[in-house]
């Protein structure tokens, strides 16, 4: 599954759709300035699939492994 | 007249924690803490929309 | 009288420029949701009021604070808004700005937290994003109080403010359209008027729930009927793309580029450990033992100790002897001495403690660790199907369960926010803080810190277990919401710390005064009076005979005297009524008396369980209320109590028969 990743550099990742995320995590990320197309940076990954750090526009926020995994196409 | 004296004064006493005591039941029915004197507009403006809800 | 709104995202410093600008107070925290209501304040010197809202992303409300500021534009009309924003994320916090020009009232944007957009080597041409945005454009920075004295004479100046044109942006054709005719029919059939129908139009479309129940309630049928047409269009999603393309744009023509800073990242450097994934955790517990090492050893206890010294010493025999000496009768002596102030006094000795305990809660929430915390807890919080976020509110709890259930409003799936209003009686409050330490002091003089850590951990694992029951009764999806921002690392200001420590720490003073003091009344009275009238010995009061009376039922769990048994009943009035009941029903009037006597009643094993049986029996009276009117039924208030009192004779009863198996 890996290879799918939309890799831009060594951390860096595409956003690529919001499928399959419910409607108020949709939200919360557009009014965060999240949307197709945006990079974000992989911060940090915490271990048993928990939440992940990612950075984007000069701000960190934290989501489910989850949801990044969508929004990085990785399912 | 001492005594008198004496008795008005714990009756005084009585009387305010009784009224406390009454005053905290009450409060806490509306959910609030005998610590928590803040009524701003937000909860009134909430309790009113609470009121057209019903 | 000229009324300003506050309005931003969260983590925007929008309470701190609150209190820099008003005379009033309002609690800071670095922290998503620590202005879950609205604050008032007034401009010094000036006719201007202001108004703090809750920090939303956008006006269509996800969490119950949320729809606190939609209600308030929807209902209100304030002639100025000023929008708070975070000028190193100026993107997404002008999406805000966009549906706030759009509302037609002026504004002025305020770039707040202007260092750390000079420190990333950025800065902006205001006077293009004021051509752009069409309004005021201000550079602060509240923390250091930069720029805030202009910005008061600007508000203050603004009496009479000029009427701007509000923000019309280039929606497509389509929707364009839609909106001229809806705002045109709720103009016409409903007198709207123009910068307010065209608002209320771009905000139904935009799913606005709060917008459209009041469209529902108004009957504004221009909008209802066209419903199903906008939400199939997803008038939505292309509006979303219209604004943050209109963002963009203005960014891009209005950036500046400073030459390039060589700075330290402060916060990268701390969250290297503070967010690290394995070590997040133990740093997380070890920050908790050194905020209890903190409130029971170093500091806290020393403090209370010579505050106990002088109540009980010097205070009461002065007031017994000056009493005596103006000729009160022996009754009232004894009420003042051995109840007034051997109980009020008796629980205000531990103000050192709660307020050191405060103070660093108020740290933490200041710096912005609250946020890791959530994060870093968010893996187990999965488990037991909540999320990070309702850690919060948890710790919150710490100081009160009451205004750590409001803090639950932050929550978004109302499921969730029910599980932790549930569980929140279970974080161990202030109010209990005062019996613990007695116990303690009286039986583990040498691990007081780690003892009450034990008592405040198992509350914590009582609360996550039982969360774990509900997520199945309740059948809780597992996934949930969990959008955490990571605050910038502030270093705590001196100030900030002490307002969110009295600010919290003043109820508990409050309540000496008013249910502290009728507690101890009560439980005097009770072990005054008998069933024969006035009693010369205790042992024959009601309070005793009460006691003596369930004994049984507290023998399994190691307790046997009545005087613990009847001071719980009067705790439910306020936790911290417990103590100082002890202190009327031992009849002494200082703490060491206290645990000199109650060491021959409790064995450490039994005061342990005790101090377990506190920690959970029954939520106070405040608690109970509170659970009722956010859950809106009594029926969960109820459920509350009847289940923790279950919890408490379990817990307490295999603690305890456990115990004497081995000791």
């Amino acid at each position: 599954m890996q290879l799918t990743f939309s890799k831009t550099n060594s951390s860096g990742y595409t956003i690529t759709g919001f499928q399959g995320i419910d409607q108020a995590t949709c939200q919360r990320l557009h009014s965060l300035g999240l949307q197709l197309g945006s990079v974000v940076r992989l911060v940090r990954q915490y271990p048993f699939h928990g939440p992940v750090i990612i950075e984007a526009d000069n701000q960190q926020i934290g989501i489910r492994y989850a949801v990044f995994k969508r929004l990085t196409g990785g399912y | 007249m001492n005594l008198i004296i004496n008795g008005v004064i714990i009756a005084a006493i009585l009387a305010l924690a009784g009224y406390q005591i009454v005053r905290a039941v009450q409060r806490s029915k509306k959910g609030k803490c005998a610590a928590c004197d803040y009524d701003c507009e937000a909860k009134k403006m909430m309790e009113q929309a609470k009121k057209q809800a019903m | 009288m000229t009324t300003v709104a506050l309005l931003g995202n969260p983590n925007t410093g929008k309470s701190t420029l609150f209190n820099e600008l008003t005379d009033k107070y309002a609690t800071v925290g670095n922290w998503t949701g620590v202005t879950v209501e609205k604050k008032l304040g007034t401009i010094k010197h000036s006719q201007v009021d202001v108004v703090d809202l809750p920090g939303v992303y956008s006006l269509n409300p996800i969490t119950k604070d949320e729809t606190v500021v939609t209600q308030y534009l929807l209902h209100n009309h304030p002639d100025l808004i000023l929008n708070v924003t975070n000028a190193n994320q100026l993107k997404r916090n002008l999406l805000l700005s966009i549906e706030l020009l759009e509302f037609g009232t002026p504004v002025i944007i305020a770039l707040n937290m202007i260092d750390d957009l000079k420190r990333s080597g950025h800065y902006y041409n205001f006077e293009t994003l004021s051509e752009n945005l069409g309004c005021g454009i201000r550079a602060t920075n509240a923390r250091s109080k930069e720029g805030l004295q202009q910005l008061r004479e600007e508000l203050v100046r603004s009496d009479s403010p000029t009427i701007n044109q509000p923000l019309q942006l280039n929606y497509p054709f389509m929707i364009n359209q839609a909106i001229r005719q809806a705002s045109q029919a709720l103009i016409a059939d409903y007198g709207y008027p123009q910068k307010f129908a065209r608002w209320l139009v771009i905000q139904f479309m935009n799913k606005n729930k709060v917008v459209r129940d009041y469209a529902t309630h108004h009957q504004l049928t221009p909008l209802l009927n066209q419903q199903r047409y906008y939400d199939a269009q997803d008038f939505e999603d292309d509006i979303f793309q219209t604004r943050l393309a209109f963002i963009e744009d203005t960014l891009k023509a209005a950036r500046q580029t400073l030459s390039t800073t060589t700075h330290v990242e402060l916060t990268a450097k701390i969250d290297q450990w503070i967010t690290h994934p394995l070590l997040g955790l133990p740093v997380f517990i070890g920050i908790f033992y050194l905020m209890f090492k903190l409130s029971f050893d170093w500091v806290g206890t020393p403090l209370s100790d010579t505050l106990d010294a002088f109540l009980s010493g010097p205070l009461s025999t002065g007031a017994a002897h000056w009493l005596t000496s103006i000729g009160a009768i022996p009754l009232l002596r004894s009420l003042i001495v051995n109840g007034l102030i051997a109980g009020v006094g008796g629980v205000l000795v531990f103000i050192p403690q709660i307020f050191v305990l405060f103070a660093c809660i108020s740290i933490l929430e200041d710096s912005g660790y609250m946020a890791r915390a959530a994060l870093v807890t968010d893996r187990i919080m999965q488990l037991i199907g909540l999320n990070g976020k309702a850690f919060i509110p948890l710790i919150i709890g710490f100081g009160c369960n009451v205004t750590g259930i409001m803090a639950a409003r932050t929550i978004e799936q109302p499921n969730e926010r029910l599980i932790t209003t549930l569980i929140s009686p279970f974080m161990s409050c202030s109010a209990r803080l005062p019996i613990y330490s007695l116990f303690v002091a009286a039986f583990f003089p040498h691990n007081q810190a780690l003892i009450v850590l034990s008592i405040y951990f198992l509350g914590i694992i009582v609360a996550l277990l039982m969360a774990k029951v509900y997520q199945i009764l309740f059948k809780v999806k597992e996934n949930t919401v969990f959008i955490v921002e990571l605050p910038q690392y502030h270093i705590p200001r001196l100030d900030v710390i002490w307002h969110g420590t009295w600010d919290k720490g003043k109820g508990f003073i409050k309540k000496a005064g008013t249910i502290i003091f009728a507690g101890t009344v009560l439980i005097w009275l009770l072990s005054n009076l008998g069933p024969t009238g006035l009693v010369t010995s205790i042992d024959h009061s009601f309070s005793a005979q009460l006691g003596k009376l369930i004994q049984p039922l507290f023998a399994p769990i190691g307790i046997f005297s009545w005087q613990a048994i009847s001071a719980l009943f009067t705790g439910i009035l306020a936790k911290e009524v417990i103590t100082s009941s002890m202190m009327v029903l031992f009849h002494t009037g200082s703490q060491a008396g206290l645990i000199a006597l109650i060491g021959q009643y409790f064995t450490p094993l039994s005061a342990y369980s005790l101090l377990v049986f506190i920690l959970f029996y029954v939520p106070c009276f405040a608690t109970i209320g509170t659970i009722k009117s956010e859950t809106g039924s009594g029926k969960w208030a109820l459920y509350s109590v009847v289940s923790s009192f279950i919890i408490a004779y379990a817990l307490s009863f295999i603690i305890y028969q456990i115990g004497i198996l081995f000791i």
